[in-house]
């Protein structure tokens, strides 16, 4: 097969311009197809860490946008089992302007509770103290700062959006851990802002449990205690949450599936277009390879590697615009998920759907030129 | 079979059917060639000329009859076999060149010797001399589009030779050449025939490239008749 690659190579010079466009076609699909596996990796590939596995979310059964009463709080953390609890409210806002560049989370918290929830999370005592000491205190994840360029001491604003509450920050606490991409500040400061009635509600409860076989127990005695209470509760894991927030627009692994199916199937059309098109037209030099002494199956082997080469090219450039943007669009991604980039088992399954389409989009020419009579074939005009 | 004979063919038969109608293209032909003979076979178009030559080179398989090449029954022959001896000992010229049109010259040539255990440099080599002999070796990388008719049928006619084949087979190799071009083309072929020793069966419709062979048959409604015409080498 190693002769025929010369051979290979000069086909699909051949018409250069229509290779060139199937490779790019089967580049933008692989594309298509890595961007959805790196969603996929995002919601569903990420390992639940230790500290993650000891946290549990509690929030309104009905939806996210749904508030629950903050008088919760006292009931929940009387269960057995529950360590620390946590109120944390969503702020939104906007930083400076909409752009991507921009965003990050920010939360209202009950500063006291926030370093013991979240204990991966590594601040230095002093700025811990700084932060707790003052009302319009905000701590930010490194990475935030980083990318944000912001230091400790520095004035921010944030302009509400769903609240009609322009806050003015001082970041008096820096932290460093995994998705340290989070803000937090007080929440009696969205209280003072928005008056006592927001203090009477919160978006959820995080539950810190004192060991990880308490998680179901736990979190069944919460819904069960306000089973039948005007506002009942689902409590489920942090990465469950996560997912659940995600879920929110639907079935997304049945609408990942759906577009996936829908690309590939293009796909294959597209390429088996290409390749019927590109062996009808050669029908001719198929006789006269055969005529020279060239056998059934290395004429398929050549069809089939015209195929082969067309698609992996289109694979390599597919990944690669996969990995550049997945790179440029962690951060905006980073507000809600963190690894949103092609997992390794992505690359793999990106090569192995453009190496699966190319074959199996060329294997009925292939075939057919292979099985083609000589006298056939040197009939043949067109 | 005899010593000597390249071709024996024992009432060989074909048929096939085009467009629901039954078709004889060959009509109980007996016919031996022997080694070393420049051979033309002559008729008018759809006389079974050409359908001859593809059974000789094993492209096509007879309806009934035996027919054996250089001593194997090729009718018995997978189709697998059929292809290596084909690449062995055969080397086939069409009327229409059918050189691949993405390769110089010089790759075309080689292209059968891909088939061999040869490494690239001495495939290249064998490739260079074959077009040598055709009084090409100064047009290797030039693309069949960028040479003459004349041209294309030499490089062809290298292609043919360059696996050494016992026998060369030509369907019209003048048919779409001018006169100087055709001339050129029938005597490298007698060349070959007379220098080299190789078995050439050619047809034709031109009575003048028949001239340049040693026997001449006639075939008419897939029948063989009997003819001779004055031969060049006389």
């Amino acid at each position: 097969m190693g002769k025929h690659l010369f051979l290979i190579w000069k086909n699909l010079r051949r018409n250069a311009r229509r290779s060139i466009l199937t490779v790019i076609s089967t580049s933008i699909s692989v594309f298509l197809i890595g961007s959805l596996l790196s969603v996929y990796g995002m919601l569903y590939g990420s390992e639940v860490r230790e500290e993650s596995a000891l946290r549990l979310v509690t929030r309104h059964k009905v939806s996210l946008t749904q508030a629950l009463p903050y008088h919760y709080r006292s009931k929940i953390a009387a269960i057995d089992g529950v360590e620390n609890l946590l109120p944390m409210n969503w702020f939104g806002g906007v930083y400076i302007d909409q752009k991507p560049e921009h965003m990050f989370p920010r939360f209202a918290v009950d500063q006291e509770e926030l370093f013991d929830i979240y204990r991966e999370y590594e601040v230095p005592a002093e700025q811990l103290e700084a932060f707790q000491r003052d009302r319009q205190g905000m701590a930010i994840g490194k990475s935030i700062a980083d990318r944000l360029g912001l230091r400790l001491g520095q004035r921010i604003t944030i302009k509400g959006d769903i609240y009609p509450f322009d806050p003015e920050f001082t970041i008096r606490a820096i932290f460093e851990g995994p998705d340290d991409f989070n803000s937090f500040f007080h929440f009696k400061y969205l209280e003072e802002g928005l008056g006592p009635e927001a203090g009477s509600h919160v978006g959820v409860f995080t539950i810190r449990l004192r060991s990880v076989e308490d998680a179901s127990s736990v979190a069944r005695a919460v819904d069960e205690m306000f089973r039948n209470a005007p506002e009942p509760t689902k409590t489920e894991t942090e990465a469950a949450f996560a997912l659940a927030f995600v879920s929110q627009i639907g079935n997304v692994k049945l609408f990942l599936l759906s577009i996936g199916t829908a690309i590939v199937f293009t796909m294959l059309m597209v390429s088996a277009n290409t390749m019927a098109m590109s062996v009808r037209e050669r029908t001719r030099e198929i006789g006269v390879l055969k005529t020279l002494g060239f056998p059934s199956g290395s004429v398929l082997g050549l069809v089939l590697g015209e195929a082969a080469v067309i698609s992996l090219l289109g694979g390599v450039l597919g990944v690669v615009l996969t990995l550049g943007v997945t790179t440029a669009m962690a951060g905006v991604m980073v507000q809600f998920f963190t690894g949103f980039t092609l997992p390794s088992w992505g690359v793999v399954a990106c090569f192995a759907v453009a190496l699966g389409v190319g074959l199996g989009s060329s294997a009925v020419p292939a075939a057919v030129a292979a099985r083609t009579r000589i006298v056939d074939a040197l009939r043949h005009t067109g | 079979m005899n010593s000597g004979i390249a071709i024996s063919m024992r009432n060989l038969c074909k048929e096939y059917t085009r467009e629901e109608f039954k078709v004889v293209a060959l009509d109980d032909i007996t016919l031996d060639i022997a080694e070393g003979e420049f051979f033309c076979l002559m008729g008018p178009s759809g006389s079974g000329k050409s359908t001859l030559l593809h059974l000789v080179a094993g492209i096509d398989r007879p309806t009934s009859g035996s027919l054996g090449v250089l001593g194997a029954d090729i009718a018995d022959m997978t189709d697998r076999e059929l292809a290596r001896w084909r690449s062995e000992n055969i080397g086939y010229v069409f009327q229409t060149f059918n050189l691949i049109p993405v390769l110089t010259a010089w790759e075309n040539v080689e292209l059968p010797l891909q088939l061999t255990h040869l490494k690239r440099p001495d495939r290249l080599e064998r490739a260079r001399t074959a077009l040598e002999i055709v009084g090409l070796g100064d047009r290797l990388d030039h693309l069949p589009k960028q040479l003459s008719g004349g041209q294309e049928q030499r490089v062809a006619i290298a292609r043919a030779l360059v696996t050494d084949p016992a026998i060369i087979l030509a369907d019209e190799p003048t048919g779409e050449l001018d006169a100087a071009s055709a001339n050129e083309v029938l005597s490298i072929l007698t060349t070959l025939n007379r220098d080299h020793g190789k078995t050439i069966i050619m047809v034709t419709h031109d009575p003048r490239a028949a001239r340049f062979a040693r026997t001449s048959r006639y075939l008419d409604k897939g029948r063989m008749m009997e003819m001779q015409t004055p031969s060049v080498m006389d």
